[in-house]
Parts: C-alpha cells; structure tokens; sequence
C-alpha cells in the first residue's frame, strides 16, 4: 500500500497526525491535522462567537421593563387612592397589560433558549438567590423610602415610593439580565 | 468520554456556524436562525436539509395561530459529533501550540 504520509495509521483514526506539510508529523510550520492550526483556532473563535451570540440575545426589551415599572405606579396609585373602583380598575389593567406585554417576550426567549448543558451546575441556585436578593432590596428601597416620605408629611407617599423603586426596577432589571449574560458566558467558554 | 473526531460536514463554514448556534441551544427558531446568521431563506432551509439528511438535526413545524414556524434542534448524534469536532480542533490546535514550542527549545539549544 502506497501510504507515504501515513494516512491509514491505525493509531489515528482522526488523522490529526496525517499530514499535509512536507516534512513529517514534527514539522511545525505546516499542518498537524485535517486542517491548518490557523484555521482550526478560527473555528474555536466562531463557535465561542455563536454560544455568546445566543447567551447574550436580547430577549427582554427595555420597553417591557419600563412599562412594567409604569404599570407598578399605576396600580399603587389606584391602591392608594383607596377607591374600590379606581383599585379594580388598577388590578385589571395590570393583569392586562402584563399578559400583553409579557407574551412577545415569553415567545423571543422561546425562539432560542440557551441550551441547559452551558449553564452548568448551581446556575439555577445561583440565579434564585440573585433574583431572591434583587427583589428583597426594591422592596427595602420602597419601605424606606415610603416610610421617610410619611414622616416628612409628603402626599402620595407610597406612590412616589413606588416610583422610586420602579425606576429602579426597570434599571436594575436590566443590569440584573446583563450581569446573568455575562456570567453564563464566562462560566459556558471552553463547553463547546 | 467523548474521543476527538474532525467532521467534515460540520466544518464547512456555514454549517460550523450554523451548528455551533443550534449546539448553544434547545430548539431555534427558523427565523432566529436566518436573523443570526444573515442567511437567506434558502440558504439555510439547504444547509437544515443537508444536515437532517445526515442525522444531526431535526427540523419540527408547527403553527403559531395561523402562521407556520420552523424550528430546528440537534439530535444527540448532531450534538456528539460536534463535541467531538470541537475536540478535534482543540486537539490540532494545542499540537501546533507544542510543536511550536518544540521548535523554539531546539532553536535556542
């Protein structure tokens, strides 16, 4: 058998010792395997590409956070107004609205759901604890603020508390799903 | 434990990327798919078809109301061979990375 680079060596059936340089499987200025070092380390660059491409899409807009955090103004406004009417009205549109914003967003995060191998072990405790904490300290920041804004006689305090803490929803929100993104990324490199 | 093995089909540039994206995911979407990797329509129902016909993705169509929605996954054989693609880069990578050293030890010696 006429095999001179030694691509039938059963030790390799990859043929990652195959060559296709000239000077044997120690040359190293030319190919090691089925395709150049170059262009197998291009490959890995676009694969890590893709998996960042899919943690990192953009599945909840900025507009649905915003118009969340309106929505808690609105219904803890038509709550504070202490009218039955005004209060079921407030309930209704909340569920309404939330249902009609929420559905787009439900189907893009459906369209391309992160695959569940990238998260790896305790993700899903690790994103608990960190929704757990982020929700904990808006409703600090709203009982605090709430509370300093009755001791200083200040109308609609709880509104304007939850004005506050809505703003910081929306904000923080969105830092919260980045910071997610990014820790995914960083914990998914090198799973393929 | 999951042996290094080039394949061919799935380094063709398109389907790498294609694969590498689906292999990122559960199910993806026809359109998502297209949007993400600026394919056009049939350029990617070819490559899904290339790929289905080979065993390493399947393609589910349902309705969404009245509009059709294409959505694609990797089987575990799709996925087992670009794992141990992703092995065999790997692999010829980290041996030039050697063979580099290698030869810069015998330069200076």
């Amino acid at each position: 058998m006429n095999d001179p680079n030694g691509l039938n060596d059963p030790s390799d059936p990859n043929g990652l010792n195959s060559l296709n340089g000239p000077d044997g499987p120690n040359d190293s200025t030319g190919p090691v395997g089925p395709i150049d070092p170059a262009d197998a380390a291009r490959a890995l660059t676009e694969i890590d590409r893709r998996r960042e491409q899919v943690l990192r899409r953009k599945v909840i807009p900025a507009w649905n956070w915003w118009t969340h955090a309106a929505l808690i103004v609105v219904q803890t406004a038509a709550f504070e107004s202490g009218r039955p009417v005004l209060m079921w009205s407030g309930v209704g549109l909340f569920v309404v609205c939330s249902l009609a914003v929420d559905l787009p967003v439900s189907r893009a995060a459906r369209a391309a759901a992160p695959h569940r191998s990238l998260a790896g072990p305790g993700m899903a405790w690790r994103t608990l604890v960190g929704l757990v904490a982020f929700v904990a300290g808006l409703g600090g920041v709203a009982v605090a603020t709430a509370f300093g804004l009755m001791a200083a006689k200040v109308p609609h305090p709880v509104t304007i508390a939850a004005a506050v803490a809505a703003v910081a929803f929306a904000v923080g929100g969105q830092l919260l799903v980045r910071l997610e993104q990014a820790v995914l990324v960083r914990r998914s490199a090198g799973r393929g | 434990m999951m042996t290094p093995m080039f394949d061919e089909l799935i380094h063709a540039p398109t389907r790498l990327s294609l694969v590498a994206f689906l292999a990122a995911t559960s199910w993806a979407d026809f359109a998502v798919l297209r949007d993400s990797l600026t394919l056009s329509d049939s350029a990617l129902s070819k490559q899904l078809t290339t790929l289905a016909d080979a065993g390493y993705v399947e393609i589910r169509k349902s309705f969404v109301g009245k509009r059709p929605r294409t959505s694609a996954r990797l089987t575990a054989e799709g996925r087992a061979a670009f794992e141990g693609h992703v092995l065999a880069l790997q692999e010829i990578v980290s041996r030039a990375g050697h063979s580099l050293v290698s030869s810069e030890v015998t330069e200076q010696s």
